[in-house]
């Protein structure tokens, strides 16, 4: 039961991680490509998080798979903010 | 010390003790280095973000169920367009004034940025600058729902 | 389940040969960041996959190339603002042209 919800959840997040990179290397403009990456690689990262959280033998396991999602969750939202920030910049001074 | 200030700073510091006891896994040894670690850490975190009001828990969590289902809406919307055969894309920018505590501007834009079709890229002034993936497909509507959520969780702080 | 998980692993790997493209063509500095930062949350990812296999101690090494990733980011962003230092936001003062996307 347990390796039938990693199998299926971590499916789901390979699948959203090549979606992530098809959006990085089809969208034509770099704001665009940032959206794709953030969005798309966070959840493909929860579910493979989540889905080996099914294999887990300790709370401490689980616990730590969720604190690295979490701290990328985070770093994601500050750092799609700075670097479209600088993207700007570097348009606006072009 | 006035009591709303000390209440944030207990949050921190049981956020960070959290983070400690799940690093080391509880064990003795551990715990002990904690107790001079997790002290030196709050120091840290107030000395980059000074305290000023608690946020209001039971309103963060409330609000967690939505935004991952939001983020979970957002991947799928940006996937399902990374994958279509041919790219739907109509980017914009859409400026938003915001009356927000500096923390929440930052916690505001991150949100926005795993919301479906918008993205953060800092502000200007007093308004917060948003990246819009479809300007068609009224993306814009989510930043009026995260702006009042994010007010409600820092109800109180001055701004 | 080794297999199934050592094919989802090699599949992270072959997402971030893209993103090692998008470093490879730019155009510009801040697309290359985003192939960069692609390649820190497959790694994660990966080591994250491969924590049942070995021991679960790759999840340590997980969580520190989590944190190098941001901290990547964040220093590339120092150094492209204005005075190679500061942050983004300091150019404030002197007004620009509005991007129009």
């Amino acid at each position: 039961m347990a390796d039938v919800a990693t199998v299926v959840l971590t499916g789901i997040g390979l699948f959203f991680f090549l979606a992530g990179t098809a959006g990085l290397m089809r969208f034509p403009d770099t704001f665009s490509r940032l959206h794709a990456l953030t969005k798309a690689d966070n959840l493909g990262l929860g579910f493979i998080a989540l889905g080996v959280a099914f294999q887990a033998a300790t709370w401490r396991e689980v616990a730590l798979l969720a604190l690295i999602w979490a701290l990328a969750l985070l770093a994601a939202g500050t750092v799609s903010q700075l670097v479209a920030r600088a993207a700007l910049g570097e348009e606006e001074t072009r | 010390m006035d009591g709303p200030k000390f209440t944030a700073i207990l949050h921190r510091a049981l956020l960070l003790g959290g983070v400690w006891v799940v690093l080391t896994g509880g064990e003795a040894k551990g715990l002990a280095l904690g107790a001079a670690a997790v002290p030196v850490a709050l120091w840290m975190s107030l000395r980059l973000l000074p305290a000023s009001a608690p946020l209001r828990l039971w309103r963060l969590a409330g609000h967690l169920p939505r935004f991952l289902a939001g983020s979970l809406r957002g991947g799928i919307d940006v996937t399902r367009r990374a994958l279509a055969p041919r790219l739907r894309l109509a980017p914009g920018w859409v400026e938003v004034p915001l009356d927000l505590p500096p923390g929440g501007r930052a916690a505001m834009g991150g949100e926005l940025s795993l919301m479906p079709g918008t993205l953060a890229a800092g502000s200007r002034q007093d308004r917060l600058l948003v990246h819009v993936l479809d300007t068609d497909a009224g993306f814009e509507r989510t930043i009026r729902d995260a702006a009042a959520a994010i007010t409600a969780m820092t109800d109180g702080a001055p701004r | 389940m080794t297999l199934w998980l050592s094919f989802v692993a090699a599949g992270v790997l072959a997402s971030l040969a893209g993103a090692l493209w998008r470093v490879w063509r730019g155009p510009r500095r801040a697309d290359r960041m985003m192939g960069a930062q692609l390649v820190g949350t497959g790694g994660v990812a990966v080591l994250m996959l491969l924590a049942p296999l070995g021991s679960w101690a790759a999840l340590d090494v997980a969580l520190v190339l989590a944190l190098l990733a941001a901290l990547a980011a964040v220093g590339f962003v120092k150094a492209t603002s204005p005075d190679g230092a500061g942050d983004p936001e300091e150019e404030e003062e002197t007004p620009r042209r509005k991007a129009d996307g």
